[in-house]
C-alpha cells in the first residue's frame, strides 16, 4: 500500500477538527488534527505533514503565528490557511509569507482540492 | 478779545443776513401794520418743506419777527426733552457770544397764574440768567445801548409738553411797543411749535426709516404688506434687492415674487397663497428662490394678519435670506450624515464580522461534511455508517449556525417596551425634526397636515417614532430617483370614525405594483439595492403589538402611501403589554429562519 501524505489540520474550533479529516481521507491522504498551534508544535508530526492546514485566528498562538515560527525553524511546510473572518489585508500578508492559498469559510471541496493540488505541487 | 467779540457779532448779523428773505423788507417797511401771519407760516412751511434744517426755520421766523417789530429781537431756545435745559439757542439779532452762553441754562417752569401769559401757560425762569444783556459790554461800551430781555413765552406741542422758549429783547424797554405786540407773540410761539414738532417728528420718521432700513440690510431681511383682496404689495426697493429684481421693476403685485420662487416650491407657494386669501391666520415658510445669476437663495418668510377692516385683509409679510445659514446647516447636515454613514457603516461592518464568524464556523462544518458524506456514499460499497455520520455532524452544525442567530435576535431586542399616553402629533413632529436634514440632502419637500386635537394613544414612544422614522425614511429613498416631479413628501395625522388615530405618510416616489402589496411587509423583502428588508416588517410587528394596523397603499397619482392606524389612549387599556412585542418580532424572525432552513 502507497503511504499516504500527512494533512495536518490546526483550527480551534471542534466541527472543522471532526469534518475536513474525514474528508481529507476520502480524498486520499492521512491526516492528524490539532487543537491549537502549540500542541501542532509540540507533536512530533512536524517533520512527516506535507501539508498544514491552519485557522487564522485561534487563542494564543494565532495562524500567522505558526507561520513565521515554522519559517524560523526552518520547516518548510506548505500552509494553506482557513478563515471564517473575511479580512483581505490578513490573507494578502500570508499569501506573501509564502502560504498557498487562503480559503473562507465555508469552502467549498472543489477550492480545498484545488488548493491540496497547489501545495503538493510546491513539494 | 474786544475786537475777537466784534467779529462774532458781525459774524453773526452777516450769516443772518444771507439768509433774509425779500419779505423781510416789506415787513420791515410796513411795521406799525399787523403782519399776515399766515403769510409767515405759509413761508416757514415752505422751508419745512425743503427740509431745511430746524435752527434755519427758527431763524428766519425770528427775523421775520425783528423785522415787524421796530427795536425788538426775538430768539428761541430749543430745550431738551425734558424740558429743564435749553439745548440750543436760536437768533439772528442777538451777539452769538451771548447766545452760546444760554446753552445749557436750566430752565424752570413756575405753575402761577400770575406769572403767566394765560391760564394755562406756565410763567419762565431762565436761571441763573441775567436780564439784561448789557450789550455794550461785548460790542464798544457806551456806543451801542444795551438790550434787555423783555419776555419769555413757552413754546408749547399740542399735548402741552414744553418745546422750547420764545425770548423777545428790547433795545429801549421803556419805548412803546406796536399794539398788535400781544397778538402777535402766541401767533409766533404756535408757528415756533408747528415747525419745531413737525421737523422734529420728520427728522424721528427720517431716523426709524434709517434704522430700519439698516436692520432691514444687517438681518437680510425685508419686509411688505400685501392687500389680499387686490393683490396689491407696497414694498421697499430692499425687497428688490432680496428677490434680486432689479430697481426697475418694484412689484405692486405679488405675481413677480410668484415668478422668482424656485419651481420645486411653487406649489407650496401657491398653497399658501390660497390659504392666506382664505384668511389663515399667521403663517410662515421656507422656499426657495430661482434666481437669474447664481444657484438657489433661500427665503424664510413670516407673515402676520394685520387689521381686517372692512373685508380688507391685509399680512405684513417679513422675508429673510437664510442662505448662508442654510448653506451652513447643509455642510453640517452632509458632515452629520457622512459621520452617521460611517458609524452606520463601521458598526455593521463589525456586526457583520461578528455574525460572519460565529455563522461561517458551523457552515464550514456542514459544507466539509455534507462533501465528505456524499463521498462516503459513492464508493463501492457505500459507507452508510460514515455517511450517517457526517449527516448527524450536518444536522449539529447546521443547529449550531441557527443557534447563533438566536443569540443575535437577543441582542437586539433586549430593551423591553415601556408603555405611556402619547401625542402621535409630537412624536411625527420630533422624528421630523430629526430626519430633517436627510430629507433635505434628498432634497423631499415636506408637508405637514396634523390633525388637530388629536387624542392621545397609548404606546411606546420610541418603537412609534422608530415605525414613522422609518415611513419617512423609506419615502425618501422611494423619490431618490424622480427628477421629473417634485418630491414632496406629505405626514398626516386624523381621527378615524373608528376612534383610532391614523398616520400615513404620502411620498410621489417610484411605488409599487398592485401584486407587490403582500410580500411588502415580508422579512427580507427589499426593492433597494441597499437594504436589507427589515424596516417594513419590523414596523408592522411594533403596530400590531399596540393593537394597530399597518398598511400600503398605491396612490393614484405616481407614488404609495404607508399609514398605520392604533387605538385612541382611552380604548387602548386593550393594549396589556407591549412585552408581547419581543415574543411577536422573535416568531417572525424564527419563523423566518425555520422556512431558509427547509
Amino acid at each position: 500500500m502507497v503511504e499516504r501524505p500527512l494533512v495536518s489540520v490546526v483550527d480551534d474550533d471542534e466541527s472543522v477538527r471532526e469534518s475536513l479529516p474525514d474528508l481529507l481521507r476520502e480524498l486520499g491522504y492521512s491526516v492528524r488534527a490539532f487543537s491549537s498551534a502549540e500542541a501542532f508544535l509540540e507533536s512530533d508530526c512536524l517533520g512527516e505533514t506535507r501539508c498544514l492546514i491552519l485557522d487564522i485566528a485561534m487563542p494564543g498562538m494565532t495562524g500567522p503565528d505558526l507561520q513565521h515560527e515554522l519559517a524560523v525553524r526552518g520547516q518548510e511546510i506548505p500552509i494553506i490557511f482557513i478563515t471564517a473572518l473575511a479580512d483581505e489585508t490578513v490573507c494578502t500578508r500570508v499569501l506573501e509569507q509564502g502560504a498557498v492559498q487562503c480559503l473562507l469559510k465555508p469552502f467549498s471541496e472543489t477550492a480545498l482540492f484545488e488548493a491540496l493540488n497547489a501545495a503538493f505541487r510546491v513539494t | 478779545m474786544i475786537r475777537k467779540a466784534r467779529a462774532a457779532w458781525r459774524g453773526n448779523s452777516g450769516a443772518a443776513h444771507a439768509g433774509r428773505f425779500t419779505l423781510d423788507r416789506q415787513l420791515r417797511a410796513t411795521t406799525s401794520v399787523m403782519p399776515d401771519i399766515a403769510e409767515i407760516g405759509a413761508k416757514v412751511g415752505a422751508l419745512i418743506r425743503q427740509e431745511r434744517p430746524l435752527p434755519v426755520v427758527l431763524s428766519s421766523l425770528c427775523q421775520f419777527f425783528d423785522a415787524t417789530l421796530e427795536g425788538c429781537f426775538s430768539s428761541v431756545l430749543l430745550l431738551e426733552c425734558a424740558g429743564a435745559r435749553v439745548r440750543n439757542a436760536i437768533g439772528c439779532g442777538l451777539p452769538a457770544g451771548y447766545m452760546k452762553q444760554l446753552e445749557g441754562r436750566a430752565v424752570k417752569w413756575i405753575e402761577t397764574p400770575f406769572g403767566a401769559r394765560t391760564n394755562k401757560t406756565p410763567a419762565i425762569v431762565l436761571e441763573p440768567l441775567s436780564n439784561t444783556l448789557q450789550k455794550s459790554q461785548e460790542v464798544a461800551p457806551g456806543a451801542t445801548p444795551c438790550l434787555k430781555l423783555h419776555e419769555l413765552s413757552p413754546i408749547l406741542s399740542l399735548t402741552g409738553e414744553p418745546l422750547g422758549i420764545f425770548a423777545v429783547y428790547r433795545r429801549d424797554p421803556s419805548a412803546e411797543v406796536a399794539h398788535f405786540y400781544s397778538a402777535l407773540i402766541p401767533r409766533f410761539t404756535h408757528v415756533a411749535a408747528a415747525a419745531i414738532e413737525r421737523l422734529r417728528s420728520d427728522e424721528t420718521l427720517r431716523r426709524s426709516s434709517a434704522l430700519l432700513q439698516r436692520t432691514q440690510r444687517l438681518s437680510s431681511t425685508c419686509c411688505f404688506s400685501w392687500q389680499v383682496e387686490t393683490d396689491e404689495i407696497s414694498c421697499s426697493k430692499e425687497l428688490c434687492e432680496l428677490f434680486e429684481l432689479g430697481a426697475a421693476e418694484v412689484p405692486a403685485t405679488l405675481e413677480p415674487i410668484g415668478a422668482r420662487i424656485h419651481p420645486e416650491d411653487l406649489p407650496s407657494f401657491h398653497e399658501m397663497i390660497e390659504r392666506a386669501r382664505r384668511g389663515m391666520n399667521d403663517f410662515e415658510f421656507e422656499c426657495r428662490l430661482h434666481v437669474p445669476a447664481n444657484s438657489s437663495k433661500y427665503l424664510r418668510v413670516v407673515a402676520q394678519q394685520t387689521a381686517r377692516q372692512q373685508g380688507q385683509l391685509e399680512y405684513i409679510v417679513v422675508v429673510q435670506d437664510v442662505t448662508q445659514r442654510r448653506r451652513t446647516e447643509e455642510a453640517l447636515a452632509k458632515l452629520r450624515a457622512e459621520l452617521a454613514r460611517t458609524a452606520r457603516v463601521t458598526s455593521l461592518g463589525v456586526l457583520t464580522a461578528a455574525i460572519a464568524h460565529e455563522v461561517n464556523q458551523p457552515l464550514a462544518g456542514i459544507v466539509t461534511n455534507a462533501s465528505t458524506c456524499r463521498r462516503m456514499l459513492a464508493i463501492d460499497p457505500p459507507d452508510l455508517e460514515g455517511a450517517r455520520e457526517t449527516a448527524r455532524r450536518t444536522i449539529r452544525d447546521a443547529e449550531r449556525a441557527s443557534e447563533v442567530v438566536k443569540r443575535l435576535r437577543a441582542l437586539f431586542y433586549k430593551k423591553g417596551a415601556v408603555s405611556e399616553l402619547l401625542d402621535l402629533n409630537e412624536a411625527a413632529r420630533e422624528v421630523l425634526a430629526l430626519s430633517r436634514s436627510e430629507l433635505e440632502r434628498n432634497k423631499v419637500i415636506v408637508r405637514t397636515d396634523l390633525g388637530g386635537e388629536l387624542p392621545p394613544v397609548l404606546g411606546d414612544r420610541v418603537q412609534l417614532q422608530q415605525v414613522i422614522l422609518n415611513l419617512f425614511l423609506n419615502a425618501s429613498d422611494a423619490m431618490s430617483g424622480v427628477d421629473d416631479r417634485p418630491r414632496q413628501l406629505v405626514i398626516r395625522t386624523e381621527r378615524d370614525e373608528a376612534d383610532r388615530v391614523r398616520l400615513s405618510v404620502r411620498d410621489t416616489g417610484v411605488g409599487f405594483e398592485p401584486q407587490e402589496v403582500d410580500r411588502l411587509f415580508d422579512e427580507f423583502y427589499t426593492t433597494k439595492s441597499d437594504g436589507m428588508g427589515i424596516g417594513l416588517s419590523v414596523s408592522r410587528s411594533i403596530v400590531e403589538c399596540h393593537k394597530g394596523r399597518l398598511w400600503a397603499t398605491p396612490n393614484d397619482g405616481p407614488g404609495a402611501t404607508f399609514s398605520f392606524s392604533i387605538p385612541c389612549g382611552r380604548s387602548a387599556a386593550a393594549v396589556r403589554s407591549l412585552g408581547a412585542f419581543r415574543t411577536s418580532v422573535a416568531g417572525a424572525v424564527d419563523h423566518h429562519v425555520g422556512s431558509r432552513r427547509q
